[in-house]
């Protein structure tokens, strides 16, 4: 093994674990501000931490008619979700593992996660699991064109597919600006919504089993699987937010892995992250969850917007 | 010989003086059991009747029979029927008017679960009280059944629910228990996919014997018990068994204390709509005008705990009164937290119907059309919402509503805004009767004396327009002035039909919404 690629699968290592660790506590500074818009204290800004650590000491109930995909399910979502934090920059103007895939097998690799979990969620032939995964596909359906139309957009002004490349060419480039990137950037903020269940399209907060669409999937799990299955949720949120940052304002991210460079893009990235965050919760408290039969109307919007940013971009 | 009684009687084809006014607004008549379907016609076409109650007693150790009894309510009339009819043990079985009167379903069947009467012709004559593993011939409300017996569980057969068929179309069982901290019930969709076919209901869980239990109560306790028939109505069910005793007592409950019992139904009514508006948006993940409502229905619980020492306005009815008085000071409190309350309450209301979001929510959303509330019969908040017109304050006036100025707002929509805004209107409408009865209070004693004992072998009806809808109570003493049978009607049980005919070609994840814009009690329905 060469110094290189031990140097690369240390950075993955870190970069991974980094995400890990940081992922909770977004979930629970978009908590904490929600309370605040309704004039409420909320939850300690660790709760996730603290949810997670209790969780982890608890068994796992599993259902008797649950056969090895209901174990494996949670284990491949977070897998996934590990997985692709090493595809994405986020300190650096390089992912980890980019030789190893770029725009496509980022999405494919989420794709997977949800796969499984969709899959386990039917293994236990309770309705709310079978009801949440029809109810989740249908919107991965939709979400997932949507989220490649935006990626290319943005790969096609960059030059490359390679979520690394991506970034470092959209530096090279400047601070110009394209309109596509306007229409691109307010697709892509759909789409992170919805996969990250949040109010309009879902709502992360109910116990109204009926309406649930990702809290659905996973009602029957418990203990450490249910763990697995919020802090990977957590960590794909963060991701989400990170390659909205990338991809619109690469500004102020590590072109070197020196440390220098890195002290100064991290508080830049937070400060990317918390801004995203801020639009998230402002989201979240100003609408009502939509109709579910209205949400395909919103990623075809999504998905417009896509096709748009994608045709002036050529023009 | 009463005019309203004659009036009745003429109306109805009957001879006069077979209708007696006991009490004022409490007619009785005797008929035999045959003749229930056709009196139920005649009072339903002639006098345009709705039907509050059917019930039972068991009156075999003094008088050798059961009886039937219908309640009806005569708008018309301004007076509630009674009609009673006897039933033979050797034969139990008394003629069902279910399939004329859709509204008289449960009732029947529960009459059948409980005495074990069955009901003639009835259309669906399953169980409805009682769940599968109760062993057959056990009637928990004869008198024959001692409350402290425990009944083993039986196999049973599983309640059938209606099948399904067709491609892609599935039964969804939902409940009893549920994910959040709600009452338990157990909902049957038919869905094909998300759309909802039908829904069949299995209540019950929270059936706790307390009609039973009243007769084991010495009448002054049985106030208590009615308090907590349902939580969230305990001035509503107070009450009812308040007025029930002090009719028959025969006792006058002094001027101030009427008001006061508004004033107390009124709060009731002000936290729990404003309660129900915010529960709305929370169920549409409308998070800050729901906190908007919890904040308000906070400051009225505090006003509550400061003003009569109670956050949910429990132990504040006595029987011939109330419990507490209002001091000058608690009146100005009042007046100037409702002064703040109306600005705060308009601007909640505005903030969702202003929102394209929400109103798209409730919509055309669990729409109970004016015609199905009517032949369920459907009562109150739920009632008006579909345009069925009728508010005991103010057609069967109790305690102080007599003169009152006040309005009863109707919807035309009978969806789930419609039942929003008749709860916004009635509580503007609340505002308008706390003020008016504020400016006015009596200075007169706070309670009546009440006799020693009540009257022996008689029965009253109480009722009150609660928050929800009518409470009705029937009340009845034995040969020693005990009581003997108190009947607990809380609209809930009229009203959960209604829910099952407003779901139906709505999408599963709007159940939610639409039965939060009824929100029933699972309590005071299986008491």
């Amino acid at each position: 093994m060469t110094e290189g690629t031990l140097a690369t699968i240390g950075l993955a290592i870190l970069q991974a674990a980094g995400m890990l660790a940081l992922a909770p506590l977004l979930r629970g500074l978009i908590k904490k501000m929600k309370a605040t818009l309704q004039t409420r204290q909320g939850p300690p800004l660790l709760q996730v931490y603290f949810d997670l650590a209790k969780l982890l000491r608890k068994e796992s109930v599993r259902s008797e008619t649950a056969s090895w995909l209901y174990v494996a399910g949670p284990r491949m979502y977070f897998a996934t979700a590990v997985a692709a934090t090493t595809l994405v920059p986020v300190w650096m103007a390089a992912a980890p593992l980019e030789a190893a895939g770029g725009v496509l097998a980022l999405v494919g690799i989420l794709a997977l996660g949800r796969f499984f979990l969709a899959t386990a969620a039917l293994d236990t032939g309770s309705p709310f699991g079978g009801m949440g995964a029809s109810r989740e596909m249908t919107i991965a359906a939709l979400a997932e064109p949507a989220l490649m139309l935006g990626l290319f957009t943005v790969a096609l002004s960059a030059g490359s597919l390679n979520l690394g490349a991506l970034v470092r060419g959209l530096l090279d480039r400047g601070a110009t600006f394209h309109p596509s990137d306007i229409l691109a950037l307010a697709g892509l903020f759909i789409v992170v919504v919805a996969e990250t269940g949040r109010v309009p399209v879902d709502n992360p907060a109910t116990h109204l089993e009926l309406t649930m669409i990702h809290e659905a999937m996973v009602l029957e799990y418990a203990g450490p699987d249910l763990a697995l299955v919020e802090w990977a949720s957590a960590v794909k949120e963060l991701l989400y937010l990170t390659l909205l940052a990338d991809l619109f304002a690469p500004i102020g991210i590590a072109t070197a892995a020196t440390p220098v460079l890195l002290l100064q893009a991290v508080p830049i990235w937070a400060a990317k992250i918390f801004l995203l965050a801020v639009a998230v919760t402002l989201v979240e408290s100003t609408n009502a969850k939509l109709r579910l039969f209205r949400v395909p109307d919103l990623m075809a919007v999504s998905l417009g917007l896509g096709f748009l940013a994608l045709a002036i971009r050529f023009l | 010989m009463s005019a309203v009684a004659s009036t009745a009687a003429e109306r109805l084809g009957l001879r006069d003086g077979v209708i007696r006014e006991v009490r004022s607004g409490e007619l009785v008549i005797d008929a035999g059991a045959a003749d229930l379907p056709a009196l139920a016609d005649a009072a339903v076409a002639k006098l345009g009747a709705r039907l509050l109650s059917i019930f039972a007693t068991d009156e075999r150790a003094a008088h050798g029979r059961f009886t039937v009894q219908h309640v009806w309510w005569l708008p018309e009339l301004r007076t509630l029927l009674r009609a009673s009819a006897g039933v033979d043990p050797a034969e139990p079985s008394f003629p069902s008017i279910a399939t004329r009167h859709p509204s008289a379903n449960w009732f029947e069947r529960e009459v059948m679960d409980l005495f074990g009467l069955s009901p003639q012709g009835h259309p669906n004559p399953g169980r409805v009280a009682l769940h599968d593993d109760w062993p057959e011939g056990v009637f928990a409300l004869r008198k024959d059944f001692a409350d402290d017996t425990t009944v083993g569980r039986v196999a049973g057969d599983l309640h059938p629910f209606r099948p399904v068929s067709g491609e892609g179309v599935f039964q969804m069982p939902v409940g009893p228990v549920h994910a959040g901290v709600i009452e338990p019930g157990h909902f049957r969709f038919g869905v094909a996919g998300e759309p909802v076919l039908y829904l069949q209901m299995r209540l019950f869980y929270v059936h706790k014997g307390t009609e039973k239990r009243f007769e084991r109560l010495p009448w002054r306790h049985g106030l208590f018990l009615a308090e907590s028939i349902s939580g969230d109505t305990a001035v509503g069910h107070a009450l009812a068994y308040a007025h029930a005793i002090e009719r028959l007592a025969s006792i006058e409950v002094p001027p101030r204390a009427r008001s006061l019992r508004v004033i107390l139904l009124e709060l009731e009514r002000l936290y729990n709509h404003v309660a129900d508006i915010g529960a709305l948006a929370t169920d549409v993940a409308f998070t800050v005008p729901a906190s908007q409502a919890q904040s308000l229905r906070e400051g009225l619980v505090r006003l509550h705990q400061r003003l009569f020492g109670t956050r949910l306005l429990r132990g504040t009815v006595a029987l011939g009164g109330v419990k507490t008085d209002l001091a000058d000071a608690g009146r100005r409190a009042l007046q100037a937290h409702l002064t703040s309350l109306e600005p705060e309450f308009d601007h909640l209301i505005t903030s969702l119907i202003d929102a394209g979001t929400f109103t798209d929510r409730v919509d055309a959303t669990g729409v109970l059309t004016h015609q199905a509330a009517r032949d369920l019969g459907i009562v109150g908040v739920a009632a008006r919402a579909s345009h069925v017109d009728g508010d005991l304050r103010r057609d069967l006036p109790h305690d102080a509503y007599e003169g009152l100025q006040f309005d009863v707002p109707l919807e035309d929509g009978g969806d789930v805004r419609a039942r929003l805004m008749v709860r916004a209107r009635e509580v503007e409408q609340s505002f308008r009767i706390l003020r008016q009865v504020l400016d006015t209070l009596p200075a007169t004693a706070l309670c009546a004396s009440m006799p020693a004992d009540l009257p022996a072998a008689s029965s009253a009806l109480g009722w009150v327009e609660a928050w929800r809808g009518p409470v009705l109570h029937y009340v009845a003493t034995d040969e020693r002035g005990r009581l003997t049978r108190v009947k607990i009607n809380d609209p809930s049980f009229l009203n959960w039909p209604g829910v099952i005919q407003a779901v139906p070609g709505n999408i599963v994840p709007d159940f939610p919404v639409i039965n939060k814009s009824f929100n029933l009690s699972y309590s005071g329905n299986d008491r």
